[in-house]
């Protein structure tokens, strides 16, 4: 689908996507050289996680009282769990034994605002804060963190604008 | 109210491990000014989404070589033009060429992220991120391309 290589010269979106990717790829094995010196103090990512648990369960409730919302209130239930998923997947790369488990944990489910206005903004309201925490975390994690943590920030601001 | 996609400029230092990812997010953000300007003239629905993407990503240029520079390096200049996936010739095909090249910069500052520890460039890579991420969502919402959002942006595969 692409016009390319008939000519050198510009640079081209594929290139420069392959060429990203060959770093993405190149991050797991410079993670692997600097977990064993971060086993100090909680891990930030716990807590990105069980907000992202949240976030989802809310926008699962939100879903299931308000149908007009229902469509919106998926995307960021799916991805909130997405994200819950990959941020505990890491946590327990680095502290297969010591790290808790924060799925499942969420023991009072969260109920929907009766009024679908208030539980539209709730959900905008979560996912600013949730944007704001991982944004704060990114400045301090390691490397192939940073990538990871830096998605999760990105992606909070972008399911904002499903919702306005 | 929609928050602003234009990320603050900033005073970072570039390390000189992660000039190699800069000068790449730079080059992408050449090719995103590019896109914009073809896409412009086909865009109907979104015009004013185009003035906000074009500053956003002049911005982020500009801050981009001035922190290059500031580092001692020497910002990579613009391509004449871009080969594009498609052929740009409607509405439809000028949102999807937006949408590519905001993945393509949110996919560069992740890089970024990935290649430098100074907490003022994380900082300024996170907004450049974010900035790309929502403005291909809009775009995305704009010509119908669902769904409307990916769960990682600039994350590859």
């Amino acid at each position: 689908m692409t016009l390319e290589a008939s000519r050198p010269g510009p640079l081209s979106r594929r290139r420069f996507l392959a060429l990203t990717a060959g770093l993405a790829a190149a991050a797991p094995l410079a993670a692997a050289c600097t977990s064993a010196s971060e086993s100090a103090g909680p891990d930030p990512l716990v807590a990105l996680a069980t907000r992202a648990r949240a976030d989802a369960d809310l926008a699962r409730a939100v879903a299931n009282t308000h149908p007009d919302l229902a469509a919106a209130a998926g995307v960021v239930a799916a991805d909130r769990t997405a994200h819950a998923e990959a941020l505990e997947r890491e946590v327990r790369r680095v502290q297969p034994e010591g790290a808790p488990a924060p799925s499942g944990t969420a023991s009072a489910a969260p109920g929907a605002p009766a009024s679908p206005t208030a539980a539209e903004t709730g959900l905008v309201e979560a996912l600013r804060a949730a944007e704001k925490e991982a944004k704060d975390v990114v400045v301090a994690v390691p490397r192939y963190r940073a990538g990871l943590v830096g998605s999760v920030a990105a992606s909070c601001a972008s399911l904002r604008e499903v919702l306005a | 109210m929609r928050s602003s996609t234009t990320p603050e400029p900033s005073n970072a230092r570039v390390n000189a491990d992660a000039v190699e990812a800069v000068q790449r997010a730079l080059a992408v953000e050449h090719a995103a000014e590019w896109s914009y300007g073809v896409a412009s003239a086909f865009v109907s629905n979104g015009k004013g989404l185009v003035g906000e993407g074009m500053d956003a990503h002049r911005s982020v240029r500009n801050s981009t070589e001035q922190m290059l520079r500031d580092s001692g390096a020497t910002p990579v200049p613009p391509q004449p033009a871009y080969r594009v996936p498609k052929p740009v010739t409607d509405a439809a095909s000028a949102a999807a060429l937006l949408v590519i090249a905001e993945s393509d910069a949110a996919a560069a500052w992740r890089a970024v992220l990935e290649h430098s520890d100074d907490p003022d460039l994380r900082r300024f890579a996170v907004e450049a991120l974010t900035s790309a991420a929502v403005l291909a969502t809009r775009w995305r919402v704009v010509s119908g391309q669902v769904p409307h959002t990916v769960a990682f942006p600039g994350q590859s595969g």
